[in-house]
């Protein structure tokens, strides 16, 4: 009973340290909900191009601290630096896009739905390029993209 | 067949952030997650000339470029703690399903904040799509 006590009480004092991956899932998922809606806000009136050029100037902070936090280290491997700058391109490329779609005026809850597909690619590019093998559970996931997609094209 | 604006732009996201997905996947396999995501905001900073509006862009209204830095910001943030998350022992199994909801809160917001009804069809675009998206997440 003691032991089975303290294995109890052991869990509990180990949670909250357990259970931070949680918290930062959930800080993660309304950060990026308000960063959605924030982009829909500013770009009923700003153009896309113009979007971007502000949300990179907002983004250059969090950069930042993390650079201070690393006291400014980085490792020094070319590909990954390269990776990585394409990485921010590519991301800010669709960015554009994303803001393009929110000034349209279309359904907002529709196209950040949509955009949120991206896995897709992802999934599909590591099957040919990384020779990666499709599961059942990755297979039924494009199925449903598909539907969704041909869905939101009626 | 034509595809509505909406759906073009959103079209070319999916197929840059598909890619960015897996360039992901390659940058930390050299570097840590936070190396890459600092690299990744100077990607966005290298963007800055092609995107500059000059002058004119201040006659957006305050709040409006408010937002605009605001969501920079927090999109950024949102990163950070999904390396967080992956480093304070979450399981990738589980953490990147968890964290691609976002739009969830997006939808349960929009009605409130934005005003905006969706239509039955879109509805079931939604469901497929989100169920889409916890598939290949896990």
């Amino acid at each position: 009973m003691q032991k089975d006590s303290q294995i109890e009480a052991g869990q509990v004092t180990g949670q909250p340290r357990d259970a931070r991956w949680f918290w930062y899932s959930i800080l993660c998922v309304f950060c990026w909900a308000a960063w959605a809606l924030f982009s829909k806000f500013g770009s009923r009136e700003i153009p896309p191009e113009t979007m971007q050029f502000l949300f990179t100037i907002g983004a250059v902070p969090i950069g930042l601290a993390l650079l201070a936090a690393r006291h400014g280290r980085l490792e020094r491997s070319p590909r990954g630096i390269t990776y990585g700058v394409l990485n921010g391109i590519l991301s800010g490329l669709g960015g554009l896009s994303l803001f393009a779609a929110y000034h349209t005026g279309a359904n907002t809850a529709v196209i950040t739905v949509a955009t949120s597909l991206y896995p897709i690619i992802t999934v599909l590019l590591a099957v040919v390029i990384l020779r990666e093998r499709l599961g059942l559970r990755q297979v039924l996931g494009l199925v449903f993209a598909g539907i969704s997609i041909v869905i939101f094209s009626l | 067949m034509h595809l509505a604006p909406w759906l073009l732009y959103s079209i070319i996201t999916v197929v840059a952030w598909g890619i960015v997905g897996l360039l992901q996947k390659l940058s930390t396999n050299n570097i840590s997650a936070e190396s890459s995501l600092i690299w990744l905001v100077v990607g966005f900073i290298a963007m800055e000339p092609f995107v500059y509006s000059g002058a004119a862009m201040f006659r957006y209204s305050a709040w409006n470029m408010s937002w605009a830095l605001l969501s920079g910001t927090l999109n950024a943030l949102g990163a950070w703690a999904l390396f967080a998350a992956l480093k304070s022992g979450g399981k990738a199994s589980i953490v990147a399903p968890l964290t691609a909801l976002y739009p969830l809160v997006v939808i349960l917001l929009v009605p409130f904040v934005l005003h905006e009804s969706i239509t039955r069809l879109q509805v079931a675009g939604i469901f497929c799509a989100l169920i889409s998206v916890l598939l290949l997440s896990a």
